[in-house]
């Protein structure tokens, strides 16, 4: 009787392929392929020795010799100082830019006064200043307010070298130009909240500042899941801004991206296989925030 | 004491195009400590607006709105001690019944956790929801978020309760439940209600006074049944009472009203009453039309009609009327659920003289309400 069942089904299963279904899995699996060729080719790439790498076709796995962690090696040696760099200006930026563009929001959504608009239209056109343009007004900033200067007692008196003072400048920088995005993904979280909680709240004898404290700042858990990956991986991917600031891969303040834009790269060519497994390293950090924050993201997204 | 008073309330909203829309006109209305006030009015009549006024959530555009002796028009909600219940509840999603109840005591007051956790428990001994305190808002049913946004308001032990359409998000049973439970908790507590709602089944029953707004304007506060009964103009007549009053337009010639479908014999009273009106509209309740199965109206205050549409509601039949000169234009009577009647029956319709309202076409004021001597008579209130 169930085999009797079961053949029924195969049966049905089997009628059921017909030519838009074979198309339809074929251009699936050509989409896969096209996304996911340059990630396994930089990965296997990473894996091989210098030599495998000229020998072989790129997306080859070195399985007959080659194969080597070597360059996983020579990376993390290279590079753990300019990710260290990177945390010390990333992890601060981030929070304070998601956490301002959340105060912000809530003060041009959810409080009441007048002239919300212009301002609100001020914060959007924040969004589309292309970087390129505040480049040359950025580094005459930085040249007027001298930050090694302001902060002398901190290399005076502390072991940290007076190049990390640009690590001060980029922190306020990402978090200036993070705050409208922030602001405007926030404000469109806030909108949806409801206007007769917020009333709620103010009857039950709440201020201002207790109402975001106590109701609004908890509710926007999802919302900073997506906010702090989103930041987190601007702002550590950021090569313009580093260029500009700190200027060299040289400098003891190097982050990640200056660190990583001249890894294998010497007058006898390019090492491809030290590149990919720097850039593997350099992208492990935003992987591991984007795992951590993996299920609020899915809630903030959908909502 | 907390007595609630409106004083010539008025708000005016100021639309993009800069044209002014009056929500509000001049609505004075007191409301007694302790009493039960039932703002009432169809949608967009200025009742919700109106009650957040109270609450300190729109601003006063003029008038006054005094609980006690002080005015509280100008104070910051959180400083008017009012409490008020949302239609959507408003709980607070991410915190426990017990956080949501005692969020308002943590904030307004400087109680000690002990004394805000004993007003708590209290609060939630008398909705009958002390296994709730645990739970989230979202964990709860409509019925149980409903108590839990009453018990925010109750704990709080605020002067003047405002409520907002508080039972339109419920189901019908469960909402004439909750309506009884309501009532029963507002004379226990004693405090001074403000509720609003559109229904009128609501207003009739709960209310100690009802108000009646249309198109922001007060059209008549009293009791329920003296609005039920006595109404102040052809809008209260129509509004309250289900199925509504019919309304016949009509011209007064001599001792009679002439309308379309019939002429209608004037009393001596109502005669006075119409004196110098020159159209006037006759209302009659759909209870107080007589219904006889035969056919030989004998004139006068009876009619000749044609079943048109019968509802049977159980307790009683809806029946949809037609006159011989124009059956399309029905009217409604309640009779006996009991009685059978059935569509293209002739039947005759007879208004009692003393079932009859009159009211001016021009103003709509009522020139002469129905007799209540019968009521009267027996000593006891008029009963519906």
């Amino acid at each position: 009787m169930s085999t009797d069942t079961s053949r029924t089904d195969r049966t049905d299963r089997l009628a059921d392929i017909d030519g838009y279904r074979v198309g339809l899995y074929v251009a699936i699996g050509l989409l896969v392929a096209f996304f996911l060729t340059p990630i396994e080719s930089g990965f296997v790439t990473s894996l091989k020795t210098d030599a495998a790498v000229g020998n072989t076709a790129p997306y080859l796995p070195p399985l007959f010799g080659g194969f080597s962690i070597a360059n996983y090696v020579t990376a993390v040696e290279v590079l753990a100082r300019g990710m260290g760099n990177s945390l010390l200006f990333a992890v601060p930026a981030t929070l304070l830019s998601a956490l301002l563009g959340s105060f912000a929001a809530y003060g041009l959504t959810l409080v009441d006064w007048k002239y919300q608009v212009p301002i609100l239209v001020l914060f959007v056109a924040g969004v589309f200043i292309p970087y390129q343009a505040v480049l040359v007004p950025l580094s005459r900033l930085y040249s007027i307010v001298n930050v090694a200067d302001l902060l002398w007692f901190v290399w005076a008196y502390t072991p940290v070298s007076v190049q990390y003072a640009d690590l001060v400048e980029l922190t306020v920088t990402h978090i200036a130009y993070g705050i409208p995005i922030c602001t405007v993904l926030f404000r469109s979280y806030y909108t949806s909240m409801s206007t007769e909680m917020m009333e709620a709240a103010r009857l039950d004898g709440a201020s201002i500042r207790r109402v975001y404290r106590r109701i609004v700042f908890p509710l926007s858990t999802p919302m900073f899941a997506v906010v702090l990956i989103y930041q987190f991986t601007q702002i550590w991917n950021d090569l313009l801004f580093a260029l500009v600031i700190v200027s060299t891969g040289s400098s003891p303040a190097a982050p990640v991206t200056l660190k990583l834009a001249g890894l294998g790269a010497s007058l006898e060519g390019l090492d491809f296989g030290l590149r990919m497994a720097g850039a593997f390293v350099a992208a492990l950090p935003t992987l591991l925030v984007y795992i951590a924050f993996g299920d609020e993201f899915a809630e903030g997204v959908a909502s | 004491m907390a007595q609630l008073s409106l004083d010539h309330l008025t708000k005016v909203f100021t639309d993009d195009d800069g044209s002014d829309i009056v929500a509000v006109d001049d609505v004075t209305v007191n409301i007694e400590d302790g009493e039960f006030l039932v703002l009432v009015g169809p949608s967009g009549c200025g009742k919700s607006t109106t009650l957040r006024m109270v609450a300190g959530l729109e601003t006063v555009t003029s008038g006054d709105i005094r609980l006690g002796e002080e005015s509280i028009a100008d104070q910051k909600p959180q400083d008017r001690d009012i409490a008020m219940v949302f239609q959507s509840y408003a709980l607070y999603p991410h915190m426990t019944v017990r956080e949501n109840m005692s969020f308002g005591l943590e904030e307004s007051t400087d109680m000690s956790d002990d004394e805000i956790h004993e007003r708590v428990e209290d609060a939630a001994d008398l909705l009958g929801i002390p296994e709730l305190l645990g739970r989230k808002p979202g964990e709860l049913s409509g019925g149980q978020r409903q108590r839990v946004a009453l018990g925010r308001a109750i704990v709080r032990d605020p002067e003047v309760f405002l409520m907002d359409e508080p039972l339109s998000n419920l189901d019908a049973k469960l909402r004439s439940q909750m309506r009884t439970e309501l009532q029963r908790l507002q004379e226990d507590l004693d405090t001074t209600t403000m509720y609003v709602t559109h229904d009128q089944t609501e207003a009739m029953t709960m209310g100690d006074r009802i108000a009646v707004l249309d198109a922001g304007e007060l059209q008549q506060a009293g009791t329920p049944l003296e609005c039920y009964h006595r109404p102040a103009n052809r809008f209260v007549a129509g509004f309250i009472g289900e199925p509504s009053m019919n309304f016949f337009d009509a011209t007064v010639e001599g001792d009679r009203l002439i309308t379309d479908a019939f002429d209608y014999p004037l009393t001596e009273e109502m005669r006075e009453a119409v004196d110098g009106a020159n159209g006037v509209t006759l209302g009659i309740r759909p209870e107080d039309i007589e219904v006889a199965a035969d056919d030989s109206p004998t004139g006068g205050d009876e009619f000749g009609t044609t079943v048109d549409v019968v509802e049977p509601m159980g307790n009683e039949n809806a029946v949809y009327l037609g006159f011989d000169e124009d059956p399309t234009d029905t009217f409604v009577a309640t009779v006996g659920g009991m009685r059978r009647i059935d569509a293209g029956e002739r039947v005759v319709a007879c208004f009692p003289s003393d079932a009859i309202h009159l009211f001016d076409d021009a103003s709509g004021d009522a020139l002469h309400n129905r007799s209540l001597a019968d009521a009267e008579d027996a000593g006891a209130e008029p009963r519906v």
